[in-house]
């Protein structure tokens, strides 16, 4: 899929997940999109622009202003045999929701004996950068990925964007689908004829021998500038793109800690009892003895995001601070 | 059949009531229901009264850790139950709801197990006790977050709208739920988007020990259906007859796609909360026993009696025959044996995941180590 062809389009994350809701809905048509304003307004962040016109209201459905209503609905959809996806506005308003998705969404299958599933999948945005400040801001996709019950994903790349929706909408459980607001701009190309991907693995997008750059989502740019900065002074990092929060992939994560022996976990999320502090640990209780050096964290500073656009820089993971890390665990900070 | 022009007036000041207190049928149409439904309401009305008693007797002698008293609230439970197609409607029912879901037909053995948590319970010992469901009946499960339950039925109704399968979801829920955000979210979702759907309010006046008027300042429940652009019946819960046709009607209303209803049934809950529950503590005993007189099971006895359809004779046949019914349905529901730890491990996913699978694998050696 990253083979360059003659079939590549230039394209933009937002278009390629679009493009995954107009897949998934020609395919099959148990599938609509339901969410506040994702019809004639097109979704707050322009991602069902257009697919209104071309489904119709039944299945592009605006509804009232409930998190708790339309995930509910969502939830009951999926029960009564339908594959809605329901899209929320950010990561801090799907707390609104928070009890559907973990008392109910999570638990139903394991609740009843097996007896009721929910193959419904959730979409929203989160992370800093929009100068949106707290309320709007946060990157709570860690904390969800805590829970039982539920597929955790953070598509970073193009081809994820494109690719992650179709299996999720083919999962049988409950699915969340975390957009960094940041990546709906990112330009790239696609095949044309691009395929799903699975939805369970982490995958190198870069190989390096010298330490491990462990990273998600929105910050999954900033980390492979990063290695590409490193590479300048002969340091070859390895990066790891997480792409499934939960269920998580230790064999990659493991495999190439074991090859390298450091590892850096760059995480938006804040440090404390993060999906960061988890990558650690897992790291720590399967390949303590590969390690030259401590395991690094580089996270957002745990305070609510602020509004100003250079407190919101500063709060959060930059280039800078992930480079230094990197040259930490290996030995040649300046 | 639903007629052309409805039977029942919503928002009446007054609750709807077609037998009167001695037995008396008093509405303004014909029955048309034969003796065998007649007997059949009558015969429901009893079972959920004794599984209640039963209930209870099994919490006191330590084989149940929980249970939510369901007597005084079978009226509304028969006539919803008898109202909704069987297996092809769907319920979405609260926690207070066993009697109608075994009217409307999950077995007595099932219902047992749930709460005894044996290998017979769908449920594989994970839901607590007085949560039923059944996938084969379309029950959703119990869910104990109040209210929460209403959003999802609403779903279910949107997809049965979206793929015009002409069935209808019942909710139900007690009054406290209605100060409940997921209530107004639901309901209001449920008007906008004209989800065929009817929520059932079993108004009994207390949410465990707070007070209808402390719930709310609206005169009663049924009026909140106009806010949210939908006709509200306020009916007498302690009459059958009148929750069935009642529910009868909402039910096909919101059928012939003409959008969601809301029914009060103004019932009481002769016991307390539950088995951890003290309701001399915040309830008057001189309440408890006014109520108590308006027992709908006997409301029931009377107008049949009146009909020449009760006997003493044939009630105690019925009432032996129900509870060896449910003894059995016990005996059953233990001889299935304990259910194994192990199973724990499923269906927190479709398939198990990796991790799952090791932890699963821990625990076995752990044991056997």
């Amino acid at each position: 899929m990253s083979v360059k062809s003659a079939t590549m389009l230039k394209t933009t994350y937002r278009e390629a997940v679009r493009e995954a809701i107009r897949d998934a809905m020609r395919r099959d048509d148990r599938v609509f999109l339901m969410g506040e304003d994702v019809g004639k307004y097109g979704g707050c962040y322009a991602v069902s622009l257009g697919l209104l016109e071309e489904f119709g209201p039944e299945r592009i459905r605006d509804t009232p202003l409930s998190e708790a209503a339309f995930v509910g609905a969502g939830i009951g959809a999926a029960l009564g045999g339908m594959r809605p996806i329901v899209e929320v506005m950010t990561v801090n308003f799907s707390l609104l929701a928070l009890d559907q998705i973990v008392n109910t969404a999570a638990t139903i299958l394991h609740m009843s004996g097996g007896q009721f599933n929910v193959p419904l999948v959730i979409r929203m945005a989160t992370g800093a950068g929009r100068q949106l400040a707290a309320q709007h801001s946060h990157s709570l996709e860690g904390w969800y990925a805590h829970i039982p019950g539920i597929k955790v994903l953070a598509p970073a790349t193009l081809e994820d964007a494109r690719g992650m929706l179709w299996a999720a909408i083919e999962d049988p459980d409950p699915v969340l689908i975390f957009e960094h607001a940041m990546l709906y701009g990112q330009e790239g190309e696609l095949a044309e004829d691009v395929a799903a991907v699975d939805i369970d693995k982490a995958v190198i997008r870069r190989a390096g021998s010298d330490v491990s750059l462990i990273t998600y989502g929105g910050t999954f740019y900033k980390t492979m500038q990063a290695a590409a900065e490193l590479a300048k002074d002969g340091i070859e990092a390895e990066v790891i793109d997480l792409r499934s929060l939960r269920p998580l992939d230790n064999g990659t994560i493991l495999d190439s800690v074991r090859r390298t022996h450091r590892a850096v976990i760059i995480d938006e999320g804040w440090r404390s009892g993060s999906l960061a502090a988890e990558v650690s640990a897992r790291i720590t209780e399967g390949a303590f003895y590969e390690l030259d050096a401590p395991v690094a964290r580089v996270c957002s500073a745990e305070v609510p995001m602020p509004y100003a656009k250079h407190l919101e820089e500063a709060a959060i993971p930059q280039l800078p601070g992930i480079v230094a890390a990197a040259r930490e665990v290996l030995g040649t900070h300046v | 059949m639903i007629k052309d022009s409805p039977r029942f007036e919503p928002f009446s000041q007054k609750p709807i009531s077609l037998l009167s207190e001695s037995g008396e049928w008093i509405a303004p149409f014909d029955l048309d229901l034969d003796e065998a439904a007649l007997k059949g309401f009558y015969r429901d009305l009893l079972a959920a009264r004794l599984l209640d008693e039963r209930f209870i007797k099994l919490q006191r002698m330590g084989k149940i850790s929980f249970v939510a008293p369901t007597a005084g609230h079978e009226a509304a439970h028969v006539g919803i139950a008898h109202a909704v197609k069987r297996g092809h409607d769907w319920l979405f029912p609260y926690y207070r709801d066993a009697g109608m879901l075994l009217a409307f037909g999950v077995p007595a053995t099932e219902m047992m197990a749930q709460m005894m948590a044996t290998k017979a319970d769908s449920h594989k010992g994970r839901q607590m006790p007085s949560h039923p469901g059944s996938q084969a009946l379309n029950v959703f499960t119990v869910a104990s977050p109040i209210a929460s339950h209403i959003p999802p039925a609403v779903g279910t109704a949107i997809s049965m709208k979206i793929r015009n399968t002409g069935q209808v979801v019942v909710t139900s829920f007690g009054d406290g739920a209605t100060s409940e955000g997921d209530f107004h979210a639901g309901i209001n979702f449920a008007g906008a988007q004209g989800a065929p759907i009817v929520f059932v309010c079993e108004n009994n006046r207390y949410a465990i020990s707070v007070d209808y008027h402390k719930q709310t300042a609206a005169e009663n429940i049924a009026a909140k259906a106009s806010a949210y652009g939908m006709p509200g019946y306020l009916v007498d819960g302690m009459d059958v007859l009148a929750c069935y046709y009642v529910m009868q009607e909402a039910v096909e209303r919101t059928r012939k796609g003409l959008g969601p209803v809301l029914v009060e049934t103004q019932v009481y809950r002769f016991g307390p909360h539950s088995s951890a529950d003290d309701d001399s503590r915040y309830r008057p005993t001189e309440e408890v026993k006014a109520w108590k007189q308006r027992d709908p099971l006997m409301r029931m006895q009377r107008f049949l009696e009146k009909r020449g359809l009760w006997t003493k004779a044939w009630g105690d046949s019925l009432r032996n025959e129900i509870n060896e019914a449910f003894s059995v349905a016990i005996k059953e529901a233990e001889a299935a044996g304990a259910i194994p730890a192990e199973w724990m491990f499923e269906d927190v996913f479709k398939d198990m995941p990796r991790h799952l699978k090791q932890q699963l694998e821990r625990w076995r050696s752990e044991l056997s180590g």
